[in-house]
């Protein structure tokens, strides 16, 4: 009797010691392994044995990406050449540590901490030469040469670092060795690095496993196309496309090779990637987002690429649309296609013509009559007025209708601008009967940013 | 004299002048193909020099890649070869007679090289550039230069370049040098 129980009971432990072993050993945490078989030069084993050690998170990310499946290790990216501006001097010592595995002399490299768009185009040229050419990577020049908040000086430095900087691009310095501060971390659209290429591919594809499915996903451009001046993603959610891509998103493919990302058969429905960027139907794969793209919807007067002024595109619209119309084919009919433009074309034209133009008249005349001020803009409430019906509103009209959201077009689009346009005039028209000189504000906060454009980019 | 006689006597001569001819010319141009040859023009001589210290002069294999071997096409091309570097040569010394050193301005040569180069001139030795296991990147580069589709046009020189005429203090021998990387695209921004 007692033995059947102490047998019962040890066999119960026995059962009971053996579960918990086998949940617990789930919950081991097991570093990546890595054995360096391939063809990897010493040095490139040394950053991987240290880098391993040292900033864990990094190794474990790039184990992951298909860089490491193809041998591209760290040496491949951040190598410099010898007298190369960028080289990090803090780094050198790091191969006289001892306690660093493999912190020896011999395995001293100099190397870079920003990888930048012409270290990428070692191997991948036609990508960088693309992105080269796009509004992305000239994205600091296009800003300089519009925008009133740099050019006035009207925001703090900080309030441009973290904000305008952080998605278009920082000019990278160096100091004292090291990457200025106010230079780095950053990894805007439009970098300016310190070998004189432009942008950051990490933008879209993130250190350290430079995805390819990332950069498909709408969630990555929505990083920076989003908010009150160009809600591109909230557009893409709120259209069929997104609501299609949220429907269905765990049965897409996002991992197709590159040029092989198939609609119908690896997407249902596009992304911000599937119509911009990537090959389609009979249209090659780009990394210049300028291209495809028949209207500047983003620009205060609505114009072609080509005649965009600050970086007039070296396209002809009417190849490009036939080239996004090819896109739009391979999931929709002609006439679907046909008038979808019909009715971008029209809202274009009302904006341009209806509110723009008017507006723009009107202030033209205010400063003509000496009721606004030039000297600095947003100062005045009717300059902040106007800006916002082509900066917010305007742009979300046009873009809406460019993206088939109806709440964009309407209510945050079109129907704002009524309103702005009305207020914009009630007071436009007060001034001019009354010969009064608008209301300055004198406290304009915050505004001590430097407005001298980057000589690195529009030179001395 | 009998007409036979005369025909041997002329063949005769014809070699007895032509040989030397032939083999002058020859002489002629193996001695004005060495990089010392080369080097004798005072504003060639610091890209022989520096040539000198590259590693397409030292390295693990103990290939030297001469002047010619990059500058003209091959030899084996004897009528090219021969146009080629006889235009070169003339056209060279009427520069130094009439120009001197103040008209060779070597950053402007540099670049109008890089812009002229044929990929042939390098694929003459690096023929096998696809099959490289241990720099899939370099091989996917190439890939995009052997097979360039949408019109572009790759040369090698858009990459490789500062390769071998760089200055240097000292002698940079391939196989003690950190691995090579190649530079990348020019005029990718400002």
């Amino acid at each position: 009797m007692y033995r059947r129980v102490t047998f019962t009971l040890a066999a119960m432990l026995a059962v009971i010691a053996l579960t918990a072993i086998a949940a617990g050993a789930q919950n081991f945490p097991k570093v990546r392994e890595l054995r360096m078989e391939r063809a990897t030069p010493p040095q490139g084993t040394a950053c991987i044995e240290c880098h391993k050690q040292e900033t864990p998170g990094i190794f474990a990310d790039w184990a992951m990406s298909r860089h490491a499946a193809a041998g591209i290790t760290c040496l491949d990216c951040h190598q410099a050449q010898p007298g190369e501006q960028d080289i990090s001097v803090a780094h050198e010592k790091y191969y006289s540590m001892g306690d660093l595995p493999m912190g020896e002399k011999q395995y001293f490299v100099p190397v870079a901490a920003a990888v930048t768009p012409k270290d990428c185009s070692r191997c991948h040229p036609d990508e960088a030469k693309q992105y080269s050419l796009s509004k992305h990577a000239n994205t600091i020049e296009i800003m300089w040469k519009l925008d009133p908040w740099l050019n006035g000086g009207m925001n703090s430095d900080n309030e441009r670092k973290t904000g305008c900087f952080y998605c278009h691009g920082t000019v990278l310095k160096m100091k004292d060795g090291k990457l200025d501060p106010d230079t780095w971390p950053n990894v805007g659209v439009g970098r300016l690095n310190m070998d004189g290429s432009l942008g950051s591919c990490t933008s879209c594809h993130t250190r350290h496993r430079f995805s390819v499915m990332e950069a498909r996903k709408p969630e990555t451009c929505g990083q920076c196309h989003l908010g009150p001046d160009h809600p591109q993603i909230e557009i893409f959610n709120e259209s069929k496309h997104g609501d299609i891509y949220h429907a269905f998103k765990h049965e897409y493919n996002f991992d197709s090779a590159p040029g092989a990302w198939t609609p119908g058969v690896d997407y249902r429905a596009p992304t911000c990637a599937a119509c911009h960027m990537s090959g389609s139907g009979d249209v090659a794969t780009t990394h210049d987002v300028t291209e495809r793209i028949s209207w500047e919807t983003q620009a205060p007067l609505t114009v072609r690429p080509s005649e965009f002024k600050p970086l007039p595109a070296a396209t002809d619209w009417q190849v490009e649309r036939d080239k996004m119309k090819n896109i739009c084919s391979q999931c929709h009919g002609q006439s679907w296609i046909d008038d979808f433009y019909t009715q971008l074309d029209t809202a274009v034209e009302e904006y341009n013509e209806v509110y723009f133009k008017p507006a723009k008249k009107t202030l033209d005349e205010l400063y003509e009559k000496g009721l606004l001020d030039k000297t600095k803009f947003f100062d005045e409430h009717l300059e902040v007025e106007y800006y916002e019906l082509w900066h917010h509103e305007g742009r979300r009209a046009r873009m809406g209708v460019a993206m088939m959201a109806p709440d964009y077009a309407w209510w945050h689009g079109f129907y704002e601008c009524k309103h702005r346009y009305n207020k914009f005039m009630e007071e436009a028209r007060h001034l001019i009967d009354t010969n009064t000189k608008a209301y300055r504000y004198p406290d304009f906060p915050n505004a001590t940013g430097d407005p001298t454009r980057p000589a690195e980019i529009f030179g001395q | 004299m009998e007409r036979k006689t005369k025909s041997i006597l002329l063949v005769f001569f014809g070699i007895l002048i032509a040989f030397p001819l032939f083999s002058m010319t020859y002489y002629t141009m193996v001695r004005t193909s060495t990089p010392e040859f080369c080097g004798s023009c005072h504003e060639i001589r610091p890209a022989v020099m520096a040539w000198k210290s590259s590693t397409h002069v030292n390295n693990a294999q103990g290939f030297v890649a001469d002047c010619m071997d990059c500058h003209l096409p091959a030899p084996h091309d004897t009528v090219d070869f021969f146009f080629t570097k006889t235009m070169h040569g003339a056209k060279d010394v009427l520069a130094h007679f009439t120009g001197g050193a103040e008209t060779y301005d070597r950053a402007v040569m540099r670049e109008r090289i890089w812009a002229t180069m044929k990929n042939d001139q390098c694929m003459k030795c690096h023929r096998n550039i696809l099959h490289m296991p241990g720099k899939r990147g370099a091989m996917l580069a190439h890939r995009k230069v052997l097979y360039a589709g949408n019109g572009e046009e790759y040369r090698c020189t858009d990459c490789h370049r500062d390769l071998v005429h760089n200055d240097r203090q000292f002698f940079e021998y391939k196989q003690f040098s950190a691995p090579y990387r190649a530079n990348g695209l020019p005029n990718l921004g400002i």
